[in-house]
């Protein structure tokens, strides 16, 4: 009997010692970098599951990191040249020519030549994969170091395909090229354990700037798991939610990075009354109306959206492409103002007669509903407080969350919390394009303007990319039509929700770029500018 | 006969799983683009759709996987875009080293503290054993898995916050130790949760054979303490242990995916979540025709061993 008691006692005294001699990691009280000085560890988002094969869509958000892209982006934007020494596009837009320097190596030692680029634009579009290639009519090499993209119909955004696309080498591709991937970049792979690390280390074959962090440890950690790890001090970079801003972690700081990762309404554009093909209802008779689109969306302060639901970490949004080179500024315009919101109705008609606070025009009440994936709480909490916003001006919105299987069937009568938030301009035409209407999610508030379709046909059709951007920013406001505000006002833009990370405090992530939708990976863009900071 | 059993159960429920799915209002392709909405254009996901052989009525795409699983081939995942048998045998080893130590812990702990709170019936280590059972079977893998989170790895440093290896470290330098320091936190989660069933069962038994004649008699010779239990106890009480044990492979899995989920273990439960959120049936069907038979073999273990436990089973196999 005392005996059974004394071995329970001693195997719980035992493992215990056993469990605290396993200890390694400090507490949060003396917090201690228990790494070399030129490795990182980050938790900066989800898996690729599908592995590192840029034919398959690796590396479209931030660098592909083991491969190099023809073209790049820098932080302010502008198109700078990767692989490629010199590009130029025929007249009729439809002839893309890039020329690659010679000098670039694959990190096993082979040179990067045209076979290579032709090799991944063929692979990438007949895979089955998310790049959407089925305007490129064909691609081929001219020499070893020259190649011809023939494009089906000119399409000015293609150019966002050779800056997002990284290159495979034809010789060391095949059915584990995901796995094992080679490339030019400035990293190779040495270790990926699915599910949770992915270990590389710096490319000796780069021939770019070499990154200071010899080898980089990125852990595939859900948001909350990142924060702990945060605070047990095992990662210097993390991926949070604005929310977890709220308590300090000590030794990090906080790195908020601007974004297009945007938040806004989608209204129905057309009165109800059709179908589409599956049966589903198109069309709203309180949305379609222009004056309750823009009443709501002056009705709607923005700043207010930022500070309470985001902590602070956004900004306004005003289009789909803010801040943006083919942005259009005068697309701003003075919200969160009730009395030209009543205006705005009093003088379409919507007038609250009966005393119910919700204004009414021939029997119709100004009240329609905002759907929200039920998942997110960042759209819910936004749908709800914008439904409160708009109720002194007389409009009622009736919120619902659902999931999105739910969503797609309603959304063409139903006003929806959409997100969108690309570095590439043919988004705006997915959106707002006449072509697109109720084509999947893209235009489903069957929008279409004819002079702002003619812009942006304009746009794809331009030959350069400042004329392009002109043609764009005339779609969202010309003086007198366009997509915003001040013209038809499709859709109610709110936020844009910036990304933000805990980072070592004495880490210098240099300087980043508006982000795209997608929080994590595209931190990565400019890793080869980090360094420790004095 | 157990094993024809066995087939038909994997055929019923790869039909139901084929079938729940296609029900769902899920759309395949969407899960698949995910967040790339913007750049995946409509012919885009035609062929998309095609490539993947969606746009097939589901009965047909059930007799094209059926017949290529006769030929050992469980189909290619649609999220990891390998061979769905492979992604399965690969995060199957992650969990079942994780389940087999929370397993080993809740038996034996478990049945330890059910014969601890039967001999010292109405006294306070029962009291305090049963309090804890009653409190751990009503409260969730997850939120023990936090708070074991939060103590010993947040709080204490003792313990890394999960992975099943250390961050940053290659597979070469990292030692069983290091495994192990991994997998306690886990492991400890799933068995704390496991053990009250096993518990309660053995408290309950080992008091009902207490009461018999036998132990009167034998007590009456002078027998007591754990001696008593250890000659004339442990036969009797083994089999609600035994079996609880090994019917508790079900329980185990369910609870090693909450488990996975708090402490970035790499094992079955991730792969299940994800496949079912985004309708990779191939994946999905796999994971649930291996869990079953994971059921089946605890299931069939337990019969096996009541025959050796117990001579009478024995026997009656004879005569039947």
């Amino acid at each position: 009997m005392k005996k059974l008691i004394h071995i329970s006692i001693a195997l719980i005294l035992f493992t215990f010692v056993l469990l605290s001699g396993c200890a390694s990691h400090p507490g949060e009280a003396e917090r201690e970098r228990g790494r070399a000085e030129d490795e990182l560890i980050l938790a900066i988002g989800t898996e690729p599951e599908g592995g590192f094969d840029p034919t398959l869509g690796w590396g479209r958000y931030g660098s592909p990191l083991f491969q190099s892209t023809l073209l790049k982006r820098d932080h302010e934007m502008r198109i700078t040249y990767d692989l490629a020494a010199d590009y130029s596009l025929s007249d009729d837009g439809r002839l893309w020519t890039v020329r690659l320097r010679e000098d670039a190596k694959f990190s096993d030692g082979r040179p990067v030549t045209a076979e290579d680029v032709v090799f991944t634009f063929e692979t990438a579009a007949t895979n089955g994969s998310t790049i959407d290639l089925s305007n490129l009519k064909q691609v081929r090499a001219k020499g070893s170091y020259e190649v011809e993209f023939e494009l089906h119909e000119p399409q000015s955004t293609f150019i966002t395909l050779l800056i997002s696309l990284g290159i495979v080498p034809k010789h060391a591709y095949g059915p584990n090229y995901a796995g094992q991937p080679i490339g030019s970049g400035p990293y190779q792979l040495v270790q990926w354990d699915r599910g949770q690390q992915l270990i590389v280390e710096v490319n000796p074959e780069y021939y770019g700037e070499k990154p200071f962090f010899r080898r980089l440890t990125f852990l595939f950690l859900q948001e909350d798991a990142a924060l702990a790890a945060a605070r047990a001090g095992e990662v210097d970079i993390a991926a949070i939610p604005p929310v977890y801003t709220r308590t300090s972690v000590p030794g990090m700081k906080i790195v908020d990075i601007q974004t297009v990762d945007n938040r806004g309404i989608m209204f129905p554009y057309v009165p109800s009354g059709r179908v589409t093909e599956e049966g589903y209802p198109i069309g709203n008779d309180v949305t379609s109306d222009l004056a309750i689109r823009r009443a709501v969306s002056v009705a709607i302060d923005r700043e207010a959206l930022v500070d309470g639901i985001l902590e602070g970490y956004g900004t306004p949004a005003y289009t789909i492409n803010d801040q943006l080179p083919w942005w259009n500024p005068e697309t701003v315009f003075p919200d969160g103002d009730i009395e030209e919101a009543k205006r705005i109705l009093a003088e379409a008609g919507w007038i609250d007669e009966d005393g119910d606070g919700i204004a009414e025009r021939e029997g119709v009440r100004a009240s329609f509903t905002l759907l929200y994936p039920s998942n997110d709480r960042t759209r819910q909490s936004l749908a709800l407080t914008v439904a409160d916003m708009v109720k002194p001006a007389g409009i009622e919105i009736i919120v619902e969350g659902k999931s999105w299987d739910e969503l797609k069937k309603r959304m063409h009568a139903d006003a929806v919390m959409f997100g969108w938030g690309s570095h590439d301009p043919i988004e705006m035409y997915y959106v707002y394009s006449s072509r697109y209407q109720g084509v999947d999610y893209f235009n489903p508030g069957y929008y279409s303007n004819e002079t702002v379709d003619r812009y942006m046909e304009q746009a794809l059709r331009a030959v350069s990319e400042e004329e392009a951007h002109e043609y764009w920013r005339q779609a969202q406001w010309d003086g007198e039509t366009g997509v915003s505000f001040h013209g038809d006002a499709a859709w109610a833009w709110l936020v844009n929700i910036d990304h933000v990370y805990l980072v070592h405090e004495k880490l210098d992530i240099g300087r980043q770029g508006i982000h795209p939708h997608g929080h994590g990976w595209p931190i990565t863009d400019n890793i080869a500018s980090w360094r420790w900071a004095e | 006969m157990k094993l024809i059993r066995l087939i038909l159960l994997l055929l019923v429920l790869s039909i139901a799983v084929f079938w729940l799915v296609s029900l769902s209002p899920i759309d395949p392709v969407q899960a698949y683009i995910g967040a790339d909405v913007m750049r995946v254009g409509p012919e885009q996901r035609q062929a998309i759709a095609e490539y993947w052989g969606l746009n097939d009525p589901p009965a047909e795409r059930y007799i094209r996987w059926l017949s290529a699983v006769l030929h050992g081939d469980l189909g290619t995942s649609m999220i990891y875009r390998a061979p769905a048998a492979e992604v399965i045998a690969e995060k199957f080893t992650h969990s079942l080293a994780l389940m087999a130590a929370a397993w080993l812990l809740t038996g034996v702990f478990g049945f330890l503290l059910g014969i601890l709170a039967a001999l010292y019936h109405n006294r306070w280590p029962d009291r305090l054993i049963t309090w804890y059972c009653y409190t751990i079977a009503s409260t969730p893998t997850f939120w023990i898995g936090l708070l074991l989170l939060v103590v010993f790895a947040v709080w204490l440093g003792w313990f890394p916050i999960g992975l099943s290896v250390p961050a940053g470290r290659l597979a070469a330098e990292v030692s069983l130790l290091d495994r192990i320091h991994h997998m306690i936190l886990p492991a400890l989660t799933l068995s704390l949760i496991g053990l009250a069933p096993i518990a309660m069962h053995t408290r309950e038994k080992l008091l009902d054979v207490f009461a018999s004649d036998y132990i009167t008699y034998a007590r009456a010779r002078g027998e007591k303490g754990f001696s008593l239990v250890l000659r004339h106890g442990l036969r009797n009480i083994a089999l609600p242990a035994v079996t609880l044990q090994f019917t508790s492979f079900g329980e185990l899995f369910g609870g090693a995916v909450l488990a996975e989920q708090v402490f970035s273990y790499p094992g079955l439960g991730q792969a299940a979540v994800q496949s079912g959120l985004r309708g990779d049936i191939p994946l999905l069907v796999g994971i649930v025709l291996c869990s079953a038979v994971f059921v089946a073999c605890g299931n069939m273990i337990a019969d096996l061993l009541y025959r050796f436990i117990d001579p009478r089973m024995r026997r009656g196999e004879g005569a039947g």
